[in-house]
């Protein structure tokens, strides 16, 4: 496929207004230049390319998910990916130039409006690259806000966000630390932890706060906030999560979607972008970038972060499912994640599964398979083209349910752990 | 425009018309299993939200809403988008078709090895493709984006130095340099140093042996550099590093000039990152997602983070094991669906690669030079990908009134006031996607904006004319920032209660 | 006019000492015309130590981030908190109004090295013929 337009008769004409002789005369400055070609196999046409990548998609296979621990099988609604795929939203640049992408600027609005009335917290950014990198920016930010450099880290975070996490302080020379004191940047929890487990952490913020500590929330399954109190009413100072259940397909682990979100006196301390309401020169609304002189290109090394490039289209995408799901739609996913996930807990406790949740739980669960079963349990399972959840090890299970497991798939996975249980 | 706040009340079409949650089994099977249930009401009452402040917007609202909001912007497929140092090239469809197969997009990152060999595959080849392209030898494809690539090669230096016992805590960079590399630098609390440029828009290489002292870590360069000139002195620059135990760091960023000519592993670079959502065409989307692979040298391949994808006799698996490892930078692999976006633009191209920097460096040449002479140049070379122009000659504050002016001819402007070391900079990438017809038509508009100025300065401090909008206030969205939709009565927005939400009306403020 | 009792510094700061010997110290007309129009401001906490010529503050416009400079080592007694509401006082009143901070300084000497209104004028006056 080619998408270069310029003929031989363009290229001869530009050539000559340039006054050199070929294409390579241009180029002599590029040293030290190869000498052969690139080995790469002949161009391939869409016809091609087509059949190639069909191929290769099928060597994947898709199976039933009962998983998540970080990516989330929601249902997306047609109208997001017709909308996305509008040249004006698709291929546009970041706008700094306010004046040429009012669209985009006002979707940034609306998704920062969304995450803020979403979380219970004052002002929201444009995004972040994910969630588990959000966590790491809320840390970074927290320590650049108090100037300590102890992170505690509340139980129950997804192992992924904690092997970021660990990544970032090394590179920034923070600690993670056992202990909340008054060295404590800041204290980190997810709700729903990893295990799905929920809780009111007002009392861990209050600790936090009697040390000078910020405490940080991370949300990594946000249609729980559907149903589940926010972050902003127990206490948090900065609220991150993951906004891939909103709308965006799990693509083999992104591209996705981080947020973040602070009460009102971290606001010149947040990183990345940042949309605000304006006024043009004749007085109608409109939007514009603002705030950037916190950001790299103008901060340079004072910046808090360097993020440069978001996921603007993600976060389109996301104010989109949540303009379309409205609070009577995500409420009803919400309300479809937790029953299913309860009824299917219920039903394996009642083959001999052992729940091991100590608190509730939103849409996730871990359980105790029986006595050394589970490797079979899940190869069977496996077979009938179903992923049971996350082997934890010890015969220890993660599992999900979305709005996307129907009650034949749980009646199927229950027969199929009956049958391999030898029981009736 | 209203925002989607403001629209009428409407229940959501994602919402059953008959509130029943089985809906999929027969009448005599319905509630076998007590599906109907009412779960939730288990949930204790301090963990239950009492209200969902979100509106309620049919589907019809929603559809006329964000396609009136998309028709206020501007993107390469409406017209030519010039701005350097970003490559604004066509992004093919068929790539998007691509990214989209079922056995891409609906793949669950933790799902069994057997079942993932096809996406394993393609980032595998994708990595060898890269290395090919860079002469690098191996590559992580992680990253977010171009900055969170800097940060993991950062990390790697860094991870590398503290092995080898050496406290090197600085690291330089050229005063052309884009925000990023001083501010990756910060967050990993090591120090910038800034080399001059000399007069012929390099790296002054006097100044560079000067500051190459035994703690600097790392020599952060992009080449061709942001006045879009290549690096005259680069294999000196390596040298010189290299005998002092330096690494050296490419941005990639410009690898547009240099796909099929010439490698940065050749040059002497032992890491680069490759910005995915520029050079290899995967759609900006308004400011992402993007991707920014990074590539190292053999000697700090154990240092990429984990899993890396490795091809065995059968398959492939992903291996976790290299205890050197900086660790991870995000969750999962990366941007998977961007990979395969470049992966396929990779497959177009094929062998014939080289035409697509070959041409955009036909094409900036021919800008250059059709433009010469109403502006002034900084540095009179041959440019690579991209050149600067400086507007000066035209007066104060001339790049930002050229730039909102030229909305008006409908085109989208260039980058002005970067890089820092040119005064009222015009940093113009016009990519080989371009036709000569709209270079010349850019051109001509530019020349009749010039003249502009001149006959009537106040008409183009006035513009754009022709926009949604017209010049925006900056100053006032910064003093008193409104950032945010609020309710009015937040008592309103209760999950029953749905008809007073529209009543209670909202406001837009921080 | 108010600068001629002034004293400054290459970095744009002005100085002047009240009775009291305190340092009143804010940036001239020159630098809040270079920043334009300026959004915010990152003051020091009051109490704090500065040495002649350490970064002490922040000032944001819509475009740059610049670093304020300690004109004279010292310790911060007052800090101009209007500032934060409304940080346009520099720009409309650089030598009033918009006073950024007072300190005690704590080497007397050190004023004597700084420059005078006619010096700074034709410091200022270089460095635009360089541009």
């Amino acid at each position: 496929m080619d998408y270069i337009p310029a003929t031989e008769n363009d290229k001869k004409e530009m050539l000559m207004q340039i006054g050199a002789t070929s294409i390579n005369d241009l180029m002599a400055d590029l040293k030290p230049q190869i000498s052969e070609d690139l080995a790469f196999t002949d161009p391939m046409s869409e016809l091609e390319l087509a059949s190639h990548m069909k191929k290769l998609s099928q060597k994947n296979k898709i199976l039933k998910y009962f998983i998540g621990a970080g990516a989330y099988n929601h249902y997306v609604p047609s109208a997001i990916y017709h909308l996305l795929m509008r040249g004006e939203f698709l291929t546009g640049y970041t706008p700094y130039q306010a004046e040429m992408n009012q669209g985009t600027l006002q979707a940034i609005y609306e998704f920062q409006s969304f995450i803020c009335l979403l979380t219970g917290m004052d002002v929201a950014n444009a995004s972040l690259y994910d969630g588990s990198s959000a966590l790491a920016e809320a840390v970074l930010m927290s320590a650049s806000y108090n100037g300590r450099n102890g992170i505690f880290v509340n139980d129950g975070l997804n192992p992924q966000y904690e092997q970021v996490l660990k990544t970032y302080c090394e590179g920034a020379d923070l600690k993670i630390v056992d202990e909340i004191d008054e060295k404590t940047a800041c204290v980190v929890v997810q709700n729903p932890d990893f295990y799905g487990n929920l809780e009111n952490f007002q009392y861990l913020s209050d600790r936090a706060h009697q040390f000078g500590a910020l405490f940080v929330t991370c949300v990594v399954e946000p249609t729980s906030l559907a149903i589940v109190e926010p972050p902003g009413n127990y206490g948090a100072d900065i609220v991150v999560g993951e906004g891939q259940s909103f709308g965006i397909p799990i693509n083999f682990g992104g591209p996705y979607l981080g947020f973040l979100a602070v009460k009102a006196p971290l606001l010149k301390k947040i990183p990345g972008r940042v949309c605000g309401m304006t006024t043009d020169l004749h007085g109608k609304k409109g939007f514009v970038l603002t705030l950037q002189a916190r950001e790299q290109h103008i901060r340079r090394e004072r910046a808090t972060s360097n993020i440069t490039t978001n996921v603007e289209l993600m976060a389109i995408a996301s104010t989109i499912y949540l303009a379309l799901m409205g609070r009577d739609g995500l409420k009803n996913v919400a309300k479809h994640c937790y029953s299913r996930a309860h009824l299917l807990q219920e039903n394996l406790a009642s083959t001999g599964f052992k729940p091991l949740n100590s608190k509730p739980f939103y849409n996730e669960f871990i359980m105790k398979a029986p006595l050394k079963s589970y490797e079979k349990i899940l190869s069977k399972l496996l077979k009938k083209g179903i992923v049971g959840g996350l082997n934890l090890g010890n015969d220890n299970i993660l599992i999900c349910c979305t709005e996307m497991n129907t009650f034949e798939d749980i009646a199927l996975y229950i027969s199929i752990i009956k049958g391999t249980l030898n029981l009736k | 425009m209203k925002l989607i706040f403001e629209y009428e009340e409407n229940i959501s079409g994602h919402v059953p018309r008959i509130q029943k949650i089985n809906t999929d089994k027969k009448d005599k099977d319905r509630d076998k299993n007590n599906e109907n249930r009412e779960f939730l009401a288990d949930l204790p009452s301090d963990l239950a939200r009492k209200e969902l402040p979100l509106p309620n917007v049919g589907e019809v609202d929603v559809v006329r809403h964000y396609t009136n909001m998309s028709r206020m912007n501007f993107g390469i497929d409406l017209g030519f988008y010039p701005l350097g140092s970003c490559t604004m090239k066509y992004n093919p469809k068929i790539n998007e078709d691509m990214a989209r197969l079922e056995g891409f997009s609906q793949l669950h990152p933790l799902s069994h090895e057997s079942c993932i060999q096809g996406s394993l595959q393609l980032m595998w080849e994708l990595e060898q493709d890269f290395n090919k392209i860079t002469g690098m030898d191996a590559f992580s494809l992680q990253p977010a984006a171009g900055a969170q690539g800097e940060l993991l090669g950062v990390m790697i230096a860094k991870a590398y130095y503290k092995q080898k016992h050496e406290k090197r805590t600085k690291v330089l960079i050229p005063d052309s340099a884009h925000g990023t590399n001083p501010a990756t630098a910060a967050m990993c609390k090591l120090e910038t140093v800034t080399v001059p440029s000399d007069s012929r828009g390099n790296m002054d290489i006097c100044k560079f042996r000067e500051l190459l002292g035994q703690d600097v870590a790392l020599v952060m360069l992009t080449n061709p550099n942001t006045l879009g000139l290549f690096e005259e002195n680069i294999l000196e620059i390596s040298d010189l590093a290299h005998s002092n135990g330096t690494l050296m760091y490419c941005d990639g960023a410009n690898m547009n000039a240099l796909l099929g000519i010439t490698r940065p592993g050749d040059q002497g670079f032992d890491l680069i990152h490759l910005n995915l959502h520029k050079t290899f065409s995967t759609p900006h989307g308004g400011g992402g997602p993007g991707a920014g692979a990074v590539g190292v040298k053999s000697f700090l391949v154990d240092y990429l983070p984990l899993p890396r994808v490795v091809k065995t006799m059968k398959r492939f698996v992903l291996e976790y094991s290299r205890r050197k490892s900086v660790g991870m930078l995000k969750y999962c692999y990366g941007n998977f669906g961007m990979l395969v976006r470049a992966y396929s633009y990779l497959r177009s191209w094929g062998s014939e690669l080289r035409r697509v920097s070959e041409h955009a460096t036909l094409n900036a040449n021919y800008l250059l030079c059709l433009l010469r002479n109403d502006f002034e140049l900084p540095f009179d070379r041959r440019c690579a990908h991209e050149f600067v122009l400086s507007s000066k000659n035209l007066g104060q504050k001339s790049a930002l009134n050229i730039a909102k002016r030229l909305m008006d001819y409908g085109f989208h402007p260039p980058t002005i006031y970067f890089p820092l070391i040119v005064p009222e900079a015009l940093m113009i990438e016009p990519t080989e996607t371009e036709s000569k017809e709209t270079l010349d038509e850019f051109a001509a508009a530019l020349k009749a904006i010039a003249n502009e100025i001149k006959t009537d300065p106040d008409m183009v401090k006035g513009a754009p004319y022709t926009r949604p909008v017209g010049r925006l206030d900056e100053v006032r969205a910064a003093r008193k920032p409104n950032l945010r939709w609020r309710w009015l009565s937040i008592a309103n927005k209760t999950n029953e209660d749905s008809e007073n939400i529209k009543n209670s009306g909202g406001t837009t403020s921080l | 006019m108010p600068e001629a009792k002034l004293k400054f510094t290459k970095e744009h700061e002005w100085i002047s000492i009240t009775n009291e010997g305190l340092a009143v110290i804010g940036i001239t007309d020159f630098a809040q015309e270079q920043l334009g129009d300026i959004v915010s401001i990152e003051l020091p906490k009051s109490g704090g130590r500065f040495k002649q010529m350490q970064a002490m503050a922040i000032i944001d416009s819509v475009k740059a981030s610049s670093d304020i400079y300690c004109p004279l080592s010292g310790e911060v007694v007052q800090i101009n908190e209007e500032l934060y509401e409304h940080p346009e006082l520099i720009n409309q009143s650089p030598y009033e109004l918009g006073w950024i901070i007072k300190l005690k300084p704590s080497n007397s000497e050190e004023i004597e090295g700084l420059m005078t209104v006619e010096k700074y004028n034709e410091f200022i006056g270089e460095t635009e013929k360089g541009k």
